[in-house]
């Protein structure tokens, strides 16, 4: 009875010293359980060094190709060398005609054909326009970008030389000018060398963060439901009493283990790897904030659906592969159907791969990712809510099963 | 091994039977064999129905401003894959602009460019591209690209046509060697082929692996392993048979609904005809469900084996090499890659059903999938001891 006419500033202090408690006993339930540890230190450790490996060599260097040449000139020769010179694509091997060149693609031994005309060399020297077929392999798209780069980068090559040769000028100025009057350049802004790992590696380290905790947080709480008499998630305690103080508390405990996984999964993995780290440490910082407790609060809420230790598993791992292709970094997100975007909205690892791949890999301030900043922080409060609502609801839930079962009891003794 | 007799057949009808009934009275089997595939499914599909990205963002920073410029930029607006959504003042802006993520790529015309092309000193444009966003970066780089000889042809062209050249003979002045690309079997270069043909099994398989590892550890903690194997009369064969065939039978009708989805409803490209796929999806389905046991086998514990078949799980999708080639990975990888399922699957997907070929071009793959069922009975004994002698530890 007494509790009841406890003063606003004792319930606040009890409210706050309960937290710690709850605090304090989150962590050591992280810290001690295996399975918990694995999610929260072990994957987040290991995963991006296996993604780095994977992706260690950024770009497609040499791919294999054939040569069928119907012209047999100088000039061709002249070009199928020179494709054989750039980095991108290595001529295997020169077959009689296109069926021999096509065996050796089902052979699997090269994956194009670089295809010269027997007219190749007499229509340029009509001043006709000439042309190089290629044939690409549809395996991979990579192959198919190598060959076109290394055949436009030689055709403008060749192209500026027969100009100029036409032309007849007599200073170098003059030749440049006549094999391109107005000089054109292409400069990638960021990633300037198309890599891979560059472009996937920071969304897949963003995701890691929030799939790490949804796993995390989902067996520990299903653990705490197998424990219970009731399978019911909170315990019957005086200091568990409050839905604020258990919310709080627990978000204090995991926000606190992955401010440490964050700074190695955020700053010392790309420095590991020598990914792009343009980003600004004030501005890094004040983005993950949000982004973190985004991350909690969600989990915190999907975890109530959690009934069994495992299960998190079987529910939740499969969404990181949808969950990479919603946030747009692939494909991209002005390209999908509005629905999908609207639904990749509810989730935080959208906006943050965003905003973090911006911040990191673009160099870009808090001012220029203001739409993410402000989503995510938009995200903490809803989830927040959410994740009161449900702990709420189970508070009520283990009060009510206590009743019932105290009713029980006592039906029973009488 | 003992001659299958009346007797096992009824123990293994028993088993089937106790399986199925484990099957109804979670919804989490429903969720992970059923609902979690064609969501998938549905999702990678219809995200990118469009096969190609269509109206990119790009921008404009055009300090010329002559008509001559006007004119380029019209034209890159009537590019596909191209729109133009804003006009910024100078560098930074657009820079900016890129970072918030409104554009994609912007092209940058410095000022003086027309009376400079005008006088011969040949002026520089330049186009830049975002390439942190990969595939929309690529797409704009080939569009930019031709924009580009465009645009440094469209000056030369008119004084062509003035010294009374033909269209063809100017282009050919301009351009002596054009290069003719042929996109073998996928001339769209549509990216949901690309993608999903190897994304949807993907999922599949990941959810196989997960549901393989679940149903037969959870025994162990449920401590009704023991019961699994009286009703299968000791038997480990008959036990995991019985415990398995239900889910192959899921699985499978789960892998042809994909097969109908993408080569039936969506029309990509099938060149093998359906049977070679349908065959291919079978031995996958079966190989991934023996992966998935002998993940079990060799940690009986269920957080452990789980742990398993998500690495291997979530590493497929990479080390398959649909997106990124292995021909490009370390060695090492390059090895690894042949105890995935799904890099045996892919190859046999880009010879058969993308290329059209004889199924004996790809025995090496088939034969590698055929191979995965082996690994369960390496250690076959150590998960009947695991069955009957482990206590669950959480």
């Amino acid at each position: 009875m007494k509790s009841k006419k406890m003063t606003f500033r004792g319930k606040v202090t009890q409210g706050i010293s309960d937290m710690f408690l709850v605090w304090r006993r989150e962590l050591r339930k992280v810290f001690h359980d295996q399975g918990v540890l694995i999610f929260f230190i072990l994957v987040p450790l290991a995963y991006p060094l296996i993604y780095a490996f994977i992706y260690n060599n950024e770009v497609v260097r040499e791919v294999p190709a054939v040569v069928v040449d119907d012209s047999g000139s100088a000039l061709s020769r002249q070009f199928a060398r020179m494709v054989d010179g750039t980095a991108d694509v290595r001529i295997v091997a020169r077959c009689a005609d296109m069926e021999e060149a096509r065996q050796v693609l089902r052979e699997g031994e090269a994956y194009g054909i670089f295809y010269f005309p027997d007219d190749f060399t007499d229509r340029i020297n009509r001043g006709e326009q000439s042309q190089v077929s290629i044939f690409c392999d549809m395996s991979g798209l990579l192959y198919y970008k190598a060959m076109l780069l290394s055949a436009t980068e030689v055709s403008l090559e060749l192209n500026a030389d027969i100009k100029v040769a036409r032309a007849g000028n007599t200073t170098a100025e003059q030749d440049a000018v006549t094999a391109m009057p107005i000089e054109y350049e292409e400069v990638a802004l960021f990633n300037p060398q198309n890599g891979f790992a560059t472009f996937l590696i920071p969304a897949v380290l963003m995701l890691v963060i929030q799939q790490t905790l949804l796993l995390g947080i989902g067996l520990s709480v299903g653990t705490d439901r197998e424990r219970n008499r009731f399978n019911d998630l909170v315990p019957i305690s005086r200091h568990y009493n409050g839905t604020l103080r258990l919310v709080m508390g627990k978000a204090f405990a995991y926000f606190l283990v992955y401010a440490v996984v964050c700074v190695y999964v955020l700053c010392v993995v790309p420095w590991l790897f020598s990914l792009p780290r343009l980003a600004d440490p004030a501005t890094l910082f004040a983005f993950l904030l949000p982004y973190v407790m985004a991350c909690i609060f969600f989990s915190m809420t999907l975890s109530v659906f959690v009934r069994n230790r495992e299960t998190c598993m079987l529910m939740f791992v499969f969404t990181s592969v949808p969950l990479l292709f919603l946030s747009g970094i692939s494909w991209p997100a002005d390209a999908m159907p509005g629905f999908w975007r609207g639904f990749s909205w509810l989730f935080p690892s959208t906006f943050g791969i965003k905003g973090y791949v911006a911040i990191n890999t673009m160099g870009a301030t808090l001012d220029e990712v203001s739409v993410e900043y402000m989503a995510l922080w938009l995200q903490t409060g809803i989830y927040f809510i959410l994740a009161c609502v449900v702990y709420r609801w189970e508070i009520l839930n283990s009060r009510r099963h206590a009743i019932d079962d105290y009713h029980r009891l006592r039906n029973t003794a009488s | 091994m003992t001659v299958i007799t009346g007797e096992t057949l009824a123990r293994l009808l028993r088993v089937v039977r106790r399986e199925c009934r484990r099957f109804v009275s979670r919804p989490l089997y429903l969720f992970c064999m059923v609902i979690a595939p064609l969501f998938s499914y549905l999702l990678f599909a219809t995200m990118m129905g469009s096969g190609l990205p269509t109206d990119l963002p790009v921008g404009v920073v055009d300090q010329d401003g002559t008509s001559t410029t006007r004119m380029v930029v019209r034209n890159l607006d009537a590019f596909q894959q191209t729109k133009i959504v804003a006009h910024y003042p100078d560098f930074a802006a657009a820079r900016k602009a890129m970072q918030r993520g409104d554009i994609y790529g912007f092209f940058y015309i410095p000022k003086g460019t027309t009376t400079e092309a005008m006088g011969a000193e040949q002026p520089r444009v330049s186009f830049y591209t975002n390439n942190s966003y990969l595939i929309a970066g690529s797409l704009l780089f080939r569009d930019m690209k031709t924009m580009g000889e465009l645009a440094s042809g469209a000056v030369a062209r008119e004084t062509l046509y003035a010294k009374g050249y033909t269209e063809a003979q100017a282009m050919a002045a301009l351009q002596p060697i054009v290069i003719d690309t042929h996109p073998l079997n996928n001339p769209w270069l549509n990216y949901s082929v690309y993608l999903c043909n190897t994304l949807l099994p993907g999922v599949l398989m990941l959810l196989i692996f997960m549901v393989t590892v679940y149903s037969i550890a959870v025994e162990v903690k449920d401590g009704t392993a023991n019961e699994l194997l009286a009703t299968s009369g000791d038997s480990i064969y008959v036990a995991l048979v019985g415990k398995l065939l239900p889910q192959t039978l899921v699985f499978f009708l789960m892998a042809i609904f994909y097969n109908v989805y993408l080569y039936g409803y969506l029309h990509f490209p099938c060149n093998s005809g359906i049977g070679p796929m349908i065959l291919a999806s079978l031995l996958f389905v079966i190989a991934s469900q023996a992966m998935g046991i002998f993940m079990v086998e060799v940690f009986p514990t269920l957080r452990l084996s789980l742990s398993f078949a998500s690495l291997w799980g979530v590493i497929s999708f990479s080390i398959s090499g649909f997106t990124f080639p292995v021909m490009a990975m370390h060695p090492v990888l390059q090895a690894l890659s042949n105890c995935f399922p799904l890099r045996h699957y892919f190859l046999i997907y880009v010879d058969q059903a993308l290329n059209g070929y004889p199924m004996v071009y790809s025995w090496q793959s088939y034969v590698g999938l055929l191979l995965f069922l082996f690994l369960p009975f390496l250690v076959l004994p150590r998960l009947k001891h695991a069955l009957k002698t482990y206590i669950y530890i959480p």
